[in-house]
C-alpha cells in the first residue's frame, strides 16, 4: 500500500514536468499550428544558462549561484529571449506556412540549439548541484516524499492555476484565446497576429524555464540533449490529451507521467529497459479508443 | 471611400477574380450580387485584408491598402462580418463582443458604444453569459454583427448575412444593419446571392459572375430584375466564353 503511494507520488512529481512541458507546446500548437519540438531545446537552454560556459565535466553555477528571487527572473529572460528570436528569425517568415513546414522548421530550430549548446559547453554531460537542500525527505505517515517533489507538484498547480486565470481573465488572455480559435477572424476584429504568437512564445518560454529549473535540480545532469526527452513525451502528452487542447495537454501530461511511473515500478526486471516501448504501446491503444484525444477540440479540423 | 481597381487572385490554379473593379461612397448601401463561387467573398476578404490580390489596387479614401494586413485594416475602420459567422465558439457572447474592443484607442467611448449596441441586440443580451457555440445560428449572426459594430467602423462588410437563415430572422437582420447604419452612421458593402429583398434597401448594385463584374447600376435603375437576371445566369454569348474560361 505505501509502496503504491508512492509511486503515486513519483508519478505525479513526473507527470508534473510533462503537463508544464505539454502546455508550452500545446499552447503554440493551439495560435500557431506548430508542433515546437524545439520546446525540449527551450529547456536545455534554461538549465545551460544557470552555468559558466566552459568544457569542464563539473559545472560551475554562474547565475545558479544567485539568490533564487535574481536567478529564477534573469533565467526565464535568457529563455523568452531565445524564443521570441527563434519566432522572429524563422517562424515568423514562415507564418503562411504549412502545419509540416513548421514542424520541420522547429526541427532545424531545435538542431542549431544543440549544436551551439556543443559548441559553448561540449559534448559530454555535466553534473550541477542545483538547490541540493531541496532534497531533504519530508515524512507524511509513513510516506517519505523529497521535499522537491512537493516543489514540483505545487509549482505546476501554481502555474495551471496562473495561465488559467491569465487566459479567462486578462485582455490578452481573451485575444489568445480567440486567435487560437480562429486566427484570421481575430486579426479582422484588429487583433495584432504577430503580438499575440510572440505572447504565446513568451509564456511557452516561461513554463520551459519551470521545467528546465524543477528537472535539473531533480537529476542534476545537464546534456546538450537532455531536453529532446521531455520535449518528446509532451508532444505525446498533447496527442493524447487532444491537439489544441491546453486541459487535454495536462491531462495528457499527469498520465503519461504515471503510465511510465507504473511501468518502471511494476514491470518485470527484464522488461524493464524496454519501459518506453510499453508505455508507447499504452498510447497507441489509448488513441485507438479515442482518435482525437482525451479532450477533443473542434480547432484541429477547423482552422483554413 | 473605398476604390478596389482591377484586383486578380488566384488560389493556387484557380483564377477567383479576374479583374474586379468597384466602388462605394461615403453612407452608401451597395450590394455585390452573384451565385456561388462568382467571388463575392474573395472581393470582401481582399477589402479586408485576408487576401492579397497579385494585382490591382484597393485603397481607402484614397490610401492604398496594399501590405497594411487584415488587422491594420479593421483599425483603419473596415470591419468585416465573413460568411459562416466565425464566432469564437469557447469564448462566451461577452468575450467575443470585447475581443472587438481590444484595438481602439477611444477606451472612455466603449462602454457606451457597448450599451448602444447591445440595445439593438436584446436576444443576445439575455445570453451574454452563455459561448458562443452555443447559440443558435440566428443568434450568432446577431453576435458576429454586434462584434463587428464595436470595432467602430465607417465601412462594414457584410458577406452573405442571409446565408442559412429562416427568413424571418433574416429580415431581423436586415432590419437591424439598417438600424445600426442609421445609428452608427455607416456605409455597406453586402453581398448576397439574391437579389430580391436588397433591391428595396440598396442604393447601387453590382452582379459578379465568374471573377468579373457583369453589371453595375443604381438600384432604381434595376427594379425589374431583367438585367440582374441575365448577368447573373449569363445569357448570351458572353456566357459560351465564360464557361470556357472556368474551365
Amino acid at each position: 500500500m505505501i509502496g503504491l503511494l508512492q509511486n503515486l507520488v513519483d508519478a505525479a512529481n513526473l507527470g508534473s514536468l510533462y503537463a508544464l512541458a505539454a502546455l508550452g507546446v500545446g499552447l503554440l500548437f493551439g495560435i500557431l499550428r506548430l508542433v515546437n519540438f524545439a520546446h525540449g531545446d527551450f529547456i536545455s537552454i534554461g538549465a545551460y544558462a544557470l552555468i559558466v560556459p566552459s568544457f569542464e565535466v563539473t559545472a560551475q553555477l554562474f547565475i545558479g549561484e544567485w539568490n533564487w528571487a535574481l536567478m529564477i527572473p534573469t533565467v526565464t529572460l535568457i529563455v523568452v529571449i531565445v524564443a521570441l528570436i527563434s519566432d522572429a528569425l524563422v517562424f515568423q517568415p514562415l507564418r503562411r506556412a504549412s502545419a509540416p513546414t513548421l514542424m520541420i522548421a522547429s526541427f532545424a530550430v531545435s538542431y542549431v540549439i544543440q549544436n551551439g549548446i556543443l559548441m559553448i559547453y561540449g559534448a559530454r554531460p555535466k553534473a550541477a548541484n542545483l538547490w541540493s537542500g531541496l532534497d531533504t525527505p519530508i515524512l507524511l505517515g509513513e510516506l517519505r516524499v523529497p521535499l522537491l517533489q512537493i516543489i514540483t507538484i505545487g509549482v505546476t498547480l501554481a502555474l495551471m492555476v496562473a495561465l488559467t486565470l491569465f487566459l479567462k481573465q486578462t485582455r490578452y488572455g481573451v485575444m489568445m484565446r480567440a486567435a487560437a480559435e480562429d486566427f484570421r477572424m481575430a486579426q479582422y476584429l484588429g487583433v495584432n497576429g504577430n503580438f499575440v504568437i510572440g505572447l504565446a512564445f513568451a509564456i511557452s518560454g516561461i513554463l520551459a524555464t519551470a521545467v528546465s529549473l524543477l528537472y535539473l535540480s531533480q537529476t542534476g545532469t545537464l546534456a546538450p540533449t537532455m531536453g529532446v526527452p521531455l520535449a518528446l513525451f509532451a508532444f505525446v502528452a498533447t496527442v493524447i490529451g487532444g491537439m489544441g487542447s491546453l486541459l487535454g495537454a495536462v491531462v495528457g501530461g499527469f498520465l503519461v507521467g504515471f503510465i511510465v511511473i507504473m511501468l518502471q515500478a511494476y514491470l518485470p526486471e527484464d522488461l524493464r529497459p524496454f519501459r518506453d516501448a510499453f508505455a508507447f504501446t499504452f498510447v497507441i491503444l489509448i488513441l485507438l479508443v479515442r482518435p482525437s484525444g482525451i479532450v477533443p477540440t473542434r480547432a484541429f479540423i477547423e482552422r483554413v | 471611400m473605398l476604390d478596389v481597381n482591377d484586383i486578380h487572385v488566384t488560389y493556387g490554379r484557380l483564377r477567383a477574380l479576374k479583374g474586379v473593379s468597384l466602388s462605394v461612397k461615403e453612407g452608401e448601401i451597395v450590394c455585390l450580387i452573384g451565385p456561388n463561387g462568382a467571388g463575392k467573398s474573395t472581393t470582401l476578404a481582399s477589402i479586408a485584408g485576408g487576401v492579397t490580390p497579385h494585382r490591382g489596387t484597393i485603397s481607402l479614401e484614397g490610401k492604398p491598402l496594399a501590405g497594411v494586413g487584415p488587422e491594420g485594416i479593421a483599425r483603419l475602420g473596415v470591419s468585416l462580418v465573413p460568411e459562416g459567422r466565425h464566432v469564437f465558439g469557447a469564448l462566451t457572447v461577452a468575450e467575443n463582443l470585447r475581443v472587438a474592443t481590444y484595438m481602439r484607442k477611444d477606451r472612455s467611448a466603449i462602454a457606451a458604444d457597448y450599451d448602444r449596441v447591445l440595445a439593438l441586440f436584446p436576444r443576445l443580451q439575455e445570453r451574454i453569459g452563455s459561448p458562443g457555440g452555443r447559440l443558435s445560428g440566428g443568434e450568432q449572426q446577431m453576435l458576429v454583427i454586434a462584434r463587428a459594430l464595436l470595432t467602430k467602423p465607417r465601412l462594414l462588410l457584410v458577406d452573405e448575412p442571409s446565408l442559412g437563415l429562416a427568413p424571418k430572422i433574416v429580415d431581423q437582420v436586415y432590419d437591424i444593419l439598417l438600424a445600426a447604419r442609421k445609428m452608427e452612421g455607416l456605409t455597406l458593402l453586402i453581398n448576397e446571392q439574391s437579389s430580391h429583398r436588397i433591391l428595396k434597401h440598396a442604393d447601387r448594385i453590382y452582379v459578379i459572375r465568374g471573377g468579373h463584374i457583369q453589371l453595375h447600376d443604381t438600384a432604381a435603375n434595376l427594379q425589374d430584375g431583367e438585367a440582374i437576371k441575365r448577368a447573373y445566369f449569363g445569357f448570351g454569348e458572353e456566357a459560351a466564353i465564360d464557361e470556357e474560361d472556368a474551365a
